[in-house]
């Protein structure tokens, strides 16, 4: 996706889930168990951070910072993110 | 490192370092180049799980101790590996002094991530030296770090190092000496995880990245990338892991056999050549029939737990098992844990005790403890040489498919049992004794590398000499207390009965066949005779035993492993029938897929599921649920298997 079209695309907040295959996303908000939140923000995952899905299967490849991590489907569902383009679901 | 030179005397005590860093920055091989003290590498998270302690001298005499710290993401010890670093560096592990210099290294690859916890460690009071590691990685991928200007922004010493080369290791040892020396960088945040400290600190790392890290724009798609589309492919991951597995076991089982046969004319050539020395009599017996035949027919299976040991590690090192436990999410999911109790289950092909300990990364207290309870179910190397004689006796070697026989498959057949049995249990735990909810995953796939040689061949080296140490101690020692059991007493036998008949009057009347035949009760049911019965009580030790005392009780010290399958498949009750049925054979292996034998892990569990009481009560609860299930199983075989008139 180039820049030029992103921009033209509608600003919305969804669950990091449902965020499109390699598109970049700000988080919002993160609602889970405190120790699993704690673990998130520190391996990259903040409010704030800039977060894009490489792959969706039974649980998420997320890139973070040059990094991939995989999140259990529960987890990335309570992921509020801020991206633009229209939700996959 | 050189000597001090003379003259010069050494500074007044040794001048202690603490080495932390994320998994998979090249920690451990950093420590290993600067103290030169050989550990186990490897590339999945928390593969340093136990402190490992190090050091070197500086040209002026100076001795500098060093501590390997488990990986660590953060200083937030949400896992037993990261409280530990964390005990350390705070001066609260009783049993360690507090450091005096902390070394962070970082990967210049993953800088963006790894200056969290090099941040953190700045702000416990303590001089800090970093080091920049894989800075040759960094610039095949573009990536340049301007160095005096990351030092300026986090205000201690950065020394960009390549550890797999060796390269910064002087400059690095002179920083750490001259740091101890420098005041404690000043705290930038709080040092705790709440949202608002993790995003300040993260947005300061951004910042500093901005300001001295500069990329060139890459080609998309990496190697790992392009791998990962097939290793993790929803249909061709599972077909590719389970192609690994088998390949694995196949190669185990057939590569293994060259060495095996050379070791074996080895120790037959030796045990004739010392039988030759001493003159005939008891010690000949004891040198033979105890010693060679207890102990050689151990050392045979020396090449295939190599190999098991080499295969885990490279697996462990290239990044693929942390795609199994990836893959393995979903599955593990149904049974109450997570994908990431499967890298210490994958461990436990090659043996329990590491497997337990690399639960330690496992956050979850009781996801950790119902991991550990299911690990030995796992088949270990020390359950190869059972396997091996078994099948290699009484299954023949039929070609099924292209690369796997009819051997092949029956080990890969009880590997799988005990998997699934292992995944069972577990799901029994986590839904009566220790019941939760399920932990979602959070896993870090590193890149793929190639591993070592190296550090391969030292992994190999240290379970070799562990395994030999093992030949040379507790089998060696049950092997003479069982040759004497089955030498005392004498029973004189007529001058002309052939050697079988007095070799089996003998054994029949010795110590060990009286109170073989007192614990007969309680195999009979699975069809054992009390020959079995001695060899499985002498394995609850350790399970190799079971071929030693085989060895032993038939008394081909000389004749070797061939010559244990041939005795075996000849061996008749008294009523004429064959002792060893190929069904006898498969419910002793399911027995030994099942049962707890294994001195050295139930010391592990005792000390990993809490010490004390309560890990005596885990260890206890493990043992009986184990023997309970390897003795049912083992019975249902012979049961359905006579049903359908095998046997």
């Amino acid at each position: 996706m180039t820049t030029g079209s992103s921009r033209e695309l509608p600003v919305c907040t969804c669950p990091l889930v449902d965020s499109a295959t390699g598109a970049e996303a700000t988080v919002v908000a993160i609602a889970c168990a405190d120790r699993d939140a704690c673990r998130l923000r520190v391996m990259g995952v903040y409010e704030g951070a800039t977060v894009s899905v490489i792959d969706k299967k039974h649980c998420l490849l997320v890139d973070v910072r040059g990094t991939r991590l995989a999140l259990g489907a529960e987890l990335a569902e309570g992921i509020t993110v801020l991206t633009r383009g229209i939700p996959a679901s | 490192m050189a000597v001090g030179t003379p003259g010069s005397a050494p500074a007044s005590g040794a001048l202690r370092v603490a080495i932390i860093g994320n998994p998979n920055t090249g920690k451990t091989t950093l420590f290993n180049a600067l103290t030169g003290l050989r550990q186990r590498v490897g590339n999945f998270a928390g593969v340093t799980v136990e402190r490992v302690e190090g050091g070197f001298q500086m040209p002026d005499g100076r001795r500098i101790t060093v501590v390997d710290l488990p990986g660590a993401y953060s200083l937030a010890a949400t896992s037993p590996d990261e409280r530990i670093a964390l005990d350390v560096l705070r001066g609260h592990d009783g049993r360690e002094p507090r450091p005096d210099v902390v070394l962070v290294v970082v990967d210049a690859t993953h800088l963006g991530r790894n200056l969290f916890l090099a941040s953190q460690v700045c702000e416990l009071g303590l001089p800090v030296v970093v080091a920049l590691n894989q800075v040759d990685a960094a610039a095949a991928r573009g990536i340049t770090v301007d160095v005096p200007a990351l030092i300026h922004e986090l205000g201690v010493p950065i020394v960009p190092t390549v550890a797999s080369r060796g390269e910064g290791l002087d400059p690095l040892r002179r920083a750490l000496v001259a740091a101890a020396t420098l005041p404690a960088p000043t705290p930038r945040f709080a040092l705790d995880e709440s949202a608002e400290t993790t995003a300040a600190r993260y947005g300061w790392i951004t910042d500093v990245i901005a300001r001295t890290v500069r990329q060139r724009a890459s080609a998309s798609g990496s190697a790992s990338d392009r791998i990962d589309a097939i290793a993790l492919h929803r249909l061709g991951g599972p077909i590719l892991f389970l192609v690994v597995m088998a390949l694995v076991f196949q190669a185990v089982f057939s590569w293994a056999t060259p060495v095996q046969d050379a070791i074996e004319s080895g120790v037959l050539g030796v045990g004739h050549a010392i039988g030759q020395l001493v003159p005939e009599g008891d010690l000949r017996s004891l040198v033979v029939d105890g010693v060679f035949a207890g102990v050689g027919s151990v050392l045979v299976f020396l090449p295939q737990i190599a190999l098991l040991f080499a295969f885990i590690s490279v697996l462990e090192q290239s990044g693929y098992m942390a795609r199994a436990a990836f893959l393995m999410d979903r599955l593990m999911r149904r049974v109450g844990l997570n994908g990431k109790s499967f890298i210490p289950m994958l461990s436990g092909y090659a043996c329990a005790v590491p497997g337990i300990m690399a639960t330690r990364t496992i956050e979850d207290p009781k996801d950790r403890l119902a991991t550990i309870l299911v690990v030995p179910l796992m088949s270990c190397s020390a359950r190869l040489p059972v396997y091996t004689l078994l099948i290699g006796a009484f299954v023949p070697a039929m070609p099924l498919l292209p690369g796997l026989d009819l051997q092949g498959a029956t080990m890969l057949a009880m590997y799988l049992l005990g998997t699934v049995a292992a995944l069972g249990v577990a799901a029994l735990f986590r839904r009566t004794l220790l019941r939760g909810p399920v932990r979602p995953m959070i896993l870090e796939l590193p890149p793929y590398r190639w591993p070592s040689p190296r550090s391969i061949a030292i992994i190999v080296w240290q379970r070799s000499v562990l395994f030999l140490r093992r030949a040379g101690t507790v089998i060696l020692a049950l092997s003479i207390v069982l040759w004497a059991l089955a030498t005392f007493p004498r029973t004189p036998v007529a001058p002309d009965a052939p050697p079988a008949v007095a070799q089996e009057t003998q054994l029949a009347n010795s110590a060990l066949g009286r109170f073989g035949r007192a614990i007969e009760p309680a195999v009979a049911p699975l069809g054992y005779d009390w020959k079995i019965g001695v060899s499985i009580l002498a394995s609850f030790a350790a399970r190799e035993v079971f071929v030693s005392t085989m060895g032993t009780i038939y008394g081909v010290g000389d004749a070797g492993e061939s010559a244990l399958a041939d005795a075996l498949r000849a061996e008749r009750r008294p009523d004429g029938t064959a002792a060893y049925t190929p069904l006898i054979a498969v419910s002793l292996m399911v027995f030994y897929v099942f049962a707890l034998m294994c001195m050295s892990t139930i010391a592990v569990t005792v000390r990993e599921a809490g010490g004390g009481r309560i890990g005596w009560r885990w260890a206890a609860i493990q043992f009986a649920y184990m023997l309970a299930l390897a003795y049912g199983a083992a019975w249902l075989v012979l049961v359905v298997g006579r049903a359908m008139g095998l046997g």
